[in-house]
């Protein structure tokens, strides 16, 4: 079977800007894809050219197995819920829903049932008559999904339509969308800046970066086995040092050197060859701090607390060591005894396992 | 807690000395209006409605209010579409020469009247249409057109970029969404404009002392005639007429944009 959307090779430029480079993707039937990465990284302009509110300079775009490059926005088949909603402010709820299903020419009959049946859909029943400066943002927002999919399209674009909402919202939203997205099986892009947001979301991630894919995996593998530093970083909390291999051994074993200290790693993605130089990453939750050396792990470093960030159910240390070259680490500790007897300025022990120090051939 | 009193006095003061400079001009001339006698005076001789029986009676006024009101409306039906589809195009649509083409719409506003209202004589005269109504209409059509241009951008301004892409990708072809979404989401600028327009026109003095001759006199040329001969308290009737419809402009406006407005911030 197709997939719903296939970019193969999509570029665009706007002027002397490259905002996307050469973008490959597919999404399956009823798949939840999310895309992330740093403002200004060619989301957006990957979403309006699905949308058809651009045009690529270059390649295709596929969608249920047609290429669209001459088919205007209003004759494809995708909802979209925008960045600031758009909804229509001289329209009631009801008939900003009921617009979609008008253009497209439904049966006058079945357009007040299928408007009911979105209104309750998304919990607005009731509100119907009520125009779009009447209703709270999150109403709003559902609003703004009601209308996007009322009409059944074969795909529905999200651009980050929860990143004005404040946090509690937005995570109960994620939620509404999932089990939306689920109840409908609708093939879903969704694009956002929030790494958290595509975690909880998403199928498949898209990580972009300065409009180009760095890696599309499942939510998982992306944050086990990051492709490159990039990623890495922008996943979770990452501490990156710079390293040189001191040897290769098998099943992706390799030996690093950061500052003075030899560093037991796990090599990923390309091949590595002794002497070349790296980067490490370790994520903040594989580091253990303790007093003294804990046995059975691979690598133990000593280091001085910097800071002390306490975020409620954990708290964050900043920890300077000078055995890795006066490198700064960031973990997390959950032991609330721990917490109690650590201040600043205190020697502490770190210790983590080989594999979770992460060995990425340096990009050029 | 004294500079708080002084700051305080202050500010009543001038906002007292505004509303009664502002207004006694308005005061008086609808109390001179009522007058029974013969002279414009205030306050009054007696009360009476006498002026504005007189004034109803007089041809003259009536004829060229009745004209005023065509004017009016002419030049009202030619500033919406023009002005809107102006402003639309200027401000939304990423024309070539868009500054230019801005500078050149506002260009009236920035040429003294008594240049505009000469220069549409000796143009209308040249095509012959001098001494007709529906060129006084235009001619004010076109020198006030930037107010128009200005209200229907401001509305223009506030509305969400991609709101005409929401529309489209609801399935709505480009005149459709033009017609449900980007002029309805216009309309309280161009509401605005149309009456400013009429107004404006109602009350355009100079370029239609240029534009008309005996046949096609407007009110406020009327009026200007009128004082050079007799100065009677029928002018005083004349000008309440004309405060009574910029109060109802004022009204019309509150009732269709106040609540338009109100409606579409968020
Ligand atoms: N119409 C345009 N003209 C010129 N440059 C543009 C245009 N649209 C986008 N760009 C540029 O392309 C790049 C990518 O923009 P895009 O809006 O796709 O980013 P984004 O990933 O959606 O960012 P954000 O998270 O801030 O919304 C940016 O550098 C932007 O300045
Ligand atoms: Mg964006």
């Amino acid at each position: 079977m197709n997939p719903v959307v296939e970019l193969t090779r999509v570029s665009k430029t706007f002027g002397d800007i490259r905002a996307v480079s050469e973008a490959s993707l597919s999404v399956a039937r009823g798949d939840f894809l999310t895309v992330v990465g740093p403002s200004g990284c060619g989301k957006t302009t990957l979403l309006r050219m699905i949308a058809g509110f651009e045009t690529p300079s270059s390649g295709e775009i596929r969608i249920n197995g047609d290429r669209v490059d001459v088919v205007p926005p209003y004759r494809r088949s995708i909802g979209m819920v925008f960045q600031k909603l758009a909804l229509f402010p001289h329209m009631t709820a009801a008939q900003n829903i009921a617009y979609p299903l008008k253009m497209r020419r439904f049966a006058p009959r079945v357009i007040p049932g299928l408007v009911k049946q979105y209104l309750e859909l998304v919990q607005l029943g009731g509100l119907g008559d009520r125009r779009p400066h009447e209703l709270s943002g999150g109403q709003q927002q559902r609003v703004a999904i009601a209308r996007a999919l009322v009409f059944s399209p074969d795909l529905l674009l999200l651009d980050e339509p929860l990143s004005a909402l404040d946090r509690k919202l937005r995570e109960e939203m994620q939620l509404e969308f999932r089990r939306i997205q689920r109840e409908l099986a609708v093939t879903t892009i969704n694009v956002t800046h929030d790494q958290r947001e595509a975690l909880v979301m998403s199928d498949q991630i898209v990580v972009m970066d300065q409009g180009v894919i760095q890696q599309a995996a499942t939510p998982q593998a992306l944050y086990r086995q990051p492709a490159n530093r990039f990623v890495a970083h922008f996943l979770g909390v990452t501490t990156l040092l710079d390293g040189r291999v001191v040897r290769v051994g098998d099943d992706g074993d390799v030996a690093v050197q950061v500052g003075d200290t030899v560093l037991q790693a796990r090599g990923v993605g390309q091949a590595l060859v002794t002497g070349a130089p790296v980067d490490c990453a370790i994520r903040a939750e594989r580091i253990g701090m303790a007093a003294h050396g804990q046995p059975g792990l691979d690598n133990t470093v000593d280091g001085v607390v910097l800071q002390r960030i306490f975020e409620g159910d954990r708290v964050v240390y900043v920890v300077r060591v000078p055995a890795l070259g006066d490198a700064v680490l960031s973990l997390f500790d959950r032991d609330a005894d721990v917490h109690e007897t650590t201040t600043e300025g205190q020697s502490v022990r770190l210790a983590w396992q080989a594999r979770d120090l992460m060995v990425f051939a340096k990009q050029t | 807690m004294t500079d708080q009193l002084s700051k305080r006095v202050v500010l009543w003061g001038l906002v007292w000395f505004s509303i009664v400079t502002l207004s006694l001009p308005t005061v008086i001339i609808i109390g001179a209006s009522f007058t029974s006698g013969d002279i414009i005076r205030f306050p009054p001789e007696g009360f009476s409605l006498r002026w504005y029986w007189e004034l109803w009676q007089l041809s003259d006024f009536t004829n060229a209010l009745l004209r005023t009101l065509y004017v009016a409306v002419i030049c009202t039906l030619i500033s919406l579409p023009v002005g809107t589809l102006a402003a639309l195009a200027t401000v939304r649509y990423r024309l070539r020469f868009r500054r230019s083409i801005q500078v050149y719409l506002l260009l009236p506003f920035t040429i003294p009247l008594v240049v505009s209202g000469l220069s549409m004589m000796i143009l209308f005269g040249e095509m012959r249409i001098l001494g007709q109504l529906w060129p006084v209409g235009l001619g004010i059509c076109i020198i006030n057109l930037p107010f128009m241009i200005w209200s229907v951008s401001a509305s223009v301004n506030a509305i969400d970029p991609d709101l005409e892409n929401a529309a489209m990708n609801c399935g709505a072809p480009p005149v459709q969404t033009f017609l449900t979404v980007t002029l309805p989401a216009v309309m309280p600028g161009v509401i605005t404009g149309g009456l400013l327009s009429f107004i404006l026109a109602f009350n355009e003095f100079l370029v239609s002392l240029f534009l008309t001759d005996s046949r096609t006199v407007t009110l406020p040329v009327q009026i200007y005639n009128s004082i050079r001969s007799i100065i009677t308290p029928d002018l005083a009737a004349v000008s309440v007429l004309y405060i009574l419809i910029a109060l109802i402009a004022v009204w019309l406006l509150d009732r269709l944009v106040g609540l338009e407005i109100f409606l579409r911030s968020k």
